[in-house]
């Protein structure tokens, strides 16, 4: 399959302050990624507060840079297009449609923006378009004139995504765009991307904490833990049989509405690490309860590992 | 009589618009060593609930009660002092955004100490040793050292343990916990309510856990409450509401949630279309049934309560 975009080996840091007068430290959001992403496929990049996700998504949007490595779209590195060629070809979802739609500017507008961005069509040939765009997400054509601020917030959440996919964009970076929802709101946004997906072909990164949904929709799935990958595979695969001990403890703390079952151990000390000074060695190992001797000193590379990759000194033994 | 009983407990805002009734004659009991989980989505009342329970609901709400009975006292007759002496000593309440909950400008000690020493009248050097005890408790390590820090010095998870420890060292018979993991990450919650499950078990507590996650509902849970607009439609034994839901919406809510193993993966998740009514004004008959595959004419008719032989009951013309 066609690679549409890849990341080589990107990484990013921020300098982050601590108070007036100490020397700032760099924080590695994004450490040494290599990631690919294939036409057609759903890929769901999961991992917790801190891990990364929603920096790596916006080096795919090409709102942040790199500080090293390459993000190429096409083939091509992503430094040598313009703004407005990438927002073409990758289009966004954010979590929270309370912020990511103008509150000034009516639905249609919002819809057609894109359009009239990349000079698409007249003005009321760009109006047809956008409620067009709309009707396919679910929102009758009456709602062109409102402002977001009428919506619920379902509907604002449409909103964006037609607004992500009036330029038939081929791949829509979706952060946490069901999170901020509530849950018969949830499902029905799945069920529009899933539906939109199958009809248009659009390639979708899937960026959530939430595993349940991950394994329902995702074709192909990547663990974050600290800036790095620790695991990657196809669904059927990562769900079936999780080779990285974060991977099995992440799945096995997703809750399912199943009574009986309990809470599970997860046998995962307190111990959250700092991103400001990650421990030596693998990023995961003051957590883990399977540590042994290479854990703290030596930091495990992705391999390959049962159809996926595993970066874990495990997954050699 | 059980610890807590509330009966027909009813929370009015005053709005622009009108007189908002946030909850509409909810009662529910709760015993030691029990759980009780209020579900549901947002503006379904459940905050509004525990809020109401605290006596700490916002100025331009109201409070009304047929009964509102805590260990036999009514809480509807207590002054405000007398509110002050029950509050943060013998019912607690852990809040969802640790970070706003704590004051960023006191140590965790003070913070910790602060309600233990008012209410026990002891010294800072016993209240203390208490605070050092129940870090220890709840899974906290070098508990002397993190007396003297700030809270911005602790993670989300750390501090949502120092808040379920600072709402135990009064030794609560009841304790409230609003969203009490929502905030956090899946691994931390996880370890967040095996802890609580643990420290309510160990110290015969009470628990009212509010939530809008049906999985955390279906693994901590002994009783269920589904709110919506304000009222309880279903309550029963977890058990029996999670493996027979009698209420459209309970119902609706499972099928909104994919689970592993048992849906087809890709498959077309359930979804209840519609949105919630207004709650201003006057509400008649069945709330849901604008949203309900199965309403008919008598859902606008006022709906009583049916309840079986197993406490499992639902406000349903269909239950």
């Amino acid at each position: 399959m066609t690679i549409l975009i890849e990341t080589r080996d990107v990484s990013r840091a921020f300098a982050v302050g601590r108070g007036l007068f100490a020397k700032k430290r760099m924080l590695h959001a994004v450490n040494g990624v290599s990631l690919a992403v294939r036409e057609g496929e759903v890929l769901a990049i999961v991992g917790e507060s801190g891990c990364g996700k929603s920096t790596l998504a916006k080096m795919l949007l090409g709102l942040l840079a790199p500080s090293a490595g390459a993000v190429l779209i096409g083939g091509t590195d992503a430094r040598s297009l313009a703004r407005v060629e990438i927002a073409r070809r990758v289009q966004p979802v954010f979590q929270d449609p309370y912020s990511s739609l103008n509150p000034r500017r009516r639905i249609a507008d919002i819809v057609a923006l894109p359009l009239e961005v990349h000079r698409v069509g007249a003005s009321g040939e760009r109006r047809r378009r956008a409620v067009e765009m709309l009707e396919r997400v679910g929102l009758p054509a009456r709602l062109a004139p409102a402002y977001p601020g009428q919506l619920s917030g379902g509907q604002r959440q449409r909103v964006a995504i037609a607004r992500a996919l009036v330029m038939q964009p081929e791949i829509v970076i979706c952060d946490e765009p069901t999170s901020a929802l509530d849950v018969s709101v949830q499902s029905q946004i799945l069920n529009l991307l899933m539906d939109l997906q199958r009809e248009l072909g659009t390639t979708l990164v899937f960026i959530s904490h939430n595993l349940a949904v991950v394994e329902h929709i995702a074709t192909r799935v990547a663990v974050m833990y600290l800036g790095r990958v620790v695991e990657e595979a196809e669904a059927g695969a990562l769900f079936g049989a999780p080779q990285h001990p974060y991977t099995q403890a992440l799945l096995a703390s997703a809750l399912t509405p199943e009574p009986g079952l309990g809470v599970p151990d997860l046998g995962l000390g307190p111990a959250f690490p700092d991103p400001l000074s990650p421990p030596a060695g693998c990023a995961f190992h003051p957590r883990c309860n399977r540590r042994f001797a290479p854990c703290d000193a030596v930091e495990p590379v992705l391999q390959p590992r049962a159809g996926g990759r595993v970066a874990c000194h495990l997954a050699g033994v | 009589m059980s610890l807590l009983d509330v009966e027909r407990l009813t929370v009015d805002l005053a709005t622009p618009q009108g007189t908002l009734h946030a909850v509409r004659g909810v009662s529910f009991a709760v015993d030691r060593g029990e759980t009780l989980c209020l579900v549901g989505e947002s503006g379904c009342g459940k905050s509004m609930t525990s809020l109401a329970l605290m006596d700490l609901l916002p100025k331009a709400a109201s409070r009304r009660a047929v009964r509102l009975s805590f260990g036999g006292v009514e809480l509807g007759d207590l002054s405000p002092a007398r509110m002050n002496d029950l509050r943060g000593n013998r019912i607690a309440m852990i809040f969802q955004e640790p970070m706003t909950a704590l004051n960023p400008a006191y140590t965790i000690g003070d913070q910790m100490t602060e309600g233990f020493r008012r209410h026990k009248r002891v010294g800072r050097a016993q209240a203390e040793a208490r605070a050092v005890d129940l870090l220890g408790r709840v899974g906290i390590a070098s508990a002397r050292e993190r007396l003297g820090q700030y809270p911005h010095q602790l993670s989300g998870g750390l501090r949502q343990r120092v808040m379920i420890a600072t709402a135990l060292m009064c030794g609560p018979d009841l304790l409230i916990a609003d969203e009490p993991t929502t905030a956090l990450d899946v691994t931390i919650q996880a370890q967040i309510l095996r802890l609580l499950g643990e420290l309510a078990e160990e110290f015969g507590l009470a628990l009212v856990l509010i939530t809008h996650d049906l999985g955390v509902v279906a693994r901590i849970a002994t009783r269920v409450a589904v709110m919506y607009a304000g009222e309880i439609v279903e309550t029963g034994a977890a058990a029996d509401l999670f493996a027979a839901p009698r209420h459209p919406y309970t119902q609706g809510l499972l099928d909104c949630i994919p689970v592993p193993g048992r849906t087809p993966r890709g498959s077309r998740l359930g979804a209840i279309p519609g949105v919630v009514p207004s709650l201003v004004g006057a509400l008649k008959g069945c709330a849901f049934r604008s949203r309900c595959r199965f309403a008919r004419p008598d859902c606008e008719t006022d709906i009583p309560w049916r309840v079986d032989a197993r406490g499992h009951g639902a406000r349903c013309v269909l239950a």
